[in-house]
């Protein structure tokens, strides 16, 4: 049994190292769509994370409660609700996006928006209120002071961008729902190491799994490191 | 034309609890004022309130001659308020102070050249390149002075400038101080007792019950504004 795992990791890095073409299609597909995702989604999570801590309004609270919510929401629930939405006869079957890299961006989008907003709303609730004060009496308008905020709350913000991003790359429900695990187009990493595990195949699904740990230990060694310039003692 | 700063009518509330009622203040061009009272009757509310910083529950703040900015109806550019324990960017000192300059643009050389004018004139230039957050309480003050300073302010708010500082520290604001006025610039220091910066104002003023009195440092205060 030792000898067998030994021999598929022996292949899964062959794989990687070989650069078979169709795995690293699948890590360019994984790829693409989480950073798209989370390009698309990280200016106006944290715009919403920065308004719901600085300003005041009606049912605030229940905004926040909501979005504590949605991040412990399934992937699967998200992927089944996008699913019915997108299907042909859902409400927005006539845009023909259910199984596309679309499809998966926007599932991506609706599962990292709400850690984004938390994260960020904390890392702005966490700042000292004389920050604002002083950028606006030194002569700030309100969006260059957020800017200064966003500044101030620059590692806090950069650990809500990993989280956001975190949980969509390596999450399978929804891109298996709406994206079809499409070879070559719709099939990312999450997904294929679940076809392959479920057909047998561990060596590709160990490989992709090196990927993630990989990029896992890239993203939060950089974190540190930049966490540790800047820290206070 | 001078710089006015006027007072109509302004209430603070906190809920059902009301902070103060100014009916009237005029503050003119040139004027240094001390602002007393206990810990908790709102100095540092009011100072704010004046300074654009908050919004009062009635009644208004005007600085006339008006240059308030197009994106704010309250804070008037040449009006500057600092906080008794100074917020400092997490930046270097150097840019701590450049912080206001930048945003109002110039060249790069013209930034440089004023930005060394203010480390010098606050003694802080051997701390040019250090981070503002190892600062001690009486640089980070200076250092809240210069980065006032080189945006040349006409009315300047200090809410309790020597709160916390050694006397040496406290003779170096009251200096720095000192050379704002005979700038010109008009000067409000808020403090809850008499020290070195409080000295060098020529109008005190007594929050008390609510209420904006005018006082004389030698006699009774002599109520100036009423609930």
């Amino acid at each position: 049994m030792d000898m067998s795992l030994l021999d598929t990791c022996k292949e899964a890095l062959a794989l990687l190292f070989s650069l078979d073409a169709e795995l690293w299609s699948i890590i360019g597909v994984s790829f693409r769509v989480s950073i798209t995702a989370i390009l698309l989604s990280t200016i106006p999570a944290i715009l919403v994370g920065f308004l719901l801590a600085m300003t005041d309004f009606p049912g605030r609270w229940m905004v926040i409660a909501v979005f504590n919510a949605l991040m412990a929401v399934p992937t699967v629930v998200i992927g089944l609700t996008l699913y019915l939405l997108l299907s042909r006869n859902g409400p927005f079957g006539e845009l023909h996006l259910l199984f596309s890299q679309p499809a998966m961006v926007i599932g991506q989008i609706i599962l990292c928006f709400p850690i984004l907003v938390c994260m960020s709303h904390a890392a702005f609730q966490g700042i000292d209120r004389r920050a604002w004060e002083t950028a606006r009496t030194l002569g700030a308008h309100c969006s260059r002071a957020a800017i200064t905020l966003a500044c101030e709350a620059r590692f806090a913000l950069l650990a809500a961008i990993l989280a956001g991003f975190s949980r969509i790359i390596s999450e399978v429900g929804c891109s298996m729902m709406v994206g079809g695990n499409i070879l070559g187009y719709s099939r990312n990493i999450p997904t294929a190491i679940a076809l392959e595990t479920s057909k047998g195949e561990f060596a590709q699904g160990i490989a992709l799994g090196l990927v993630l740990l990989l990029l896992a230990l890239i993203l939060n060694f950089s974190l540190a490191s930049v966490r540790g310039k800047g820290q206070l003692v | 034309m001078g710089l006015e700063l006027n007072i109509d009518n302004l209430v603070k509330r906190f809920g059902t609890r009301e902070l103060f009622t100014i009916e009237q203040l005029q503050v003119k061009e040139g004027e240094s004022l001390h602002l007393k009272g206990e810990n908790g009757v709102g100095k540092t509310t009011l100072m704010k309130i004046m300074a654009g910083l908050e919004k009062p529950c009635s009644g208004r703040v005007r600085v006339t001659p008006n240059q308030r900015r197009w994106w704010s109806d309250r804070i008037h550019p040449d009006v500057i308020y600092l906080h008794q324990t100074p917020y400092v960017f997490m930046s270097k000192v150097i840019d701590n102070v450049a912080y206001g300059l930048r945003l109002r643009g110039g060249s790069r050389q013209e930034i440089k050249t004023k930005v060394q004018q203010a480390l010098v004139w606050a003694r802080l230039e051997h701390l040019a390149e250090q981070p503002a957050y190892s600062l001690s309480g009486g640089e980070r003050q200076r250092l809240a002075l210069a980065r006032a300073w080189i945006l040349a302010p006409r009315l300047l708010f200090l809410d309790e400038p020597t709160a916390n500082l050694d006397r040496h520290s406290v003779s170096t604001v009251a200096e720095l101080v000192k050379q704002l006025l005979e700038q010109g610039t008009t000067v409000m220091v808020s403090s809850h007792q008499s020290n070195q910066v409080t000295e060098l104002c020529r109008r005190h003023l007594l929050l008390e019950n609510g209420a904006l009195h005018e006082a004389d440092t030698m006699m009774e205060p002599q109520r100036y504004a009423q609930h």
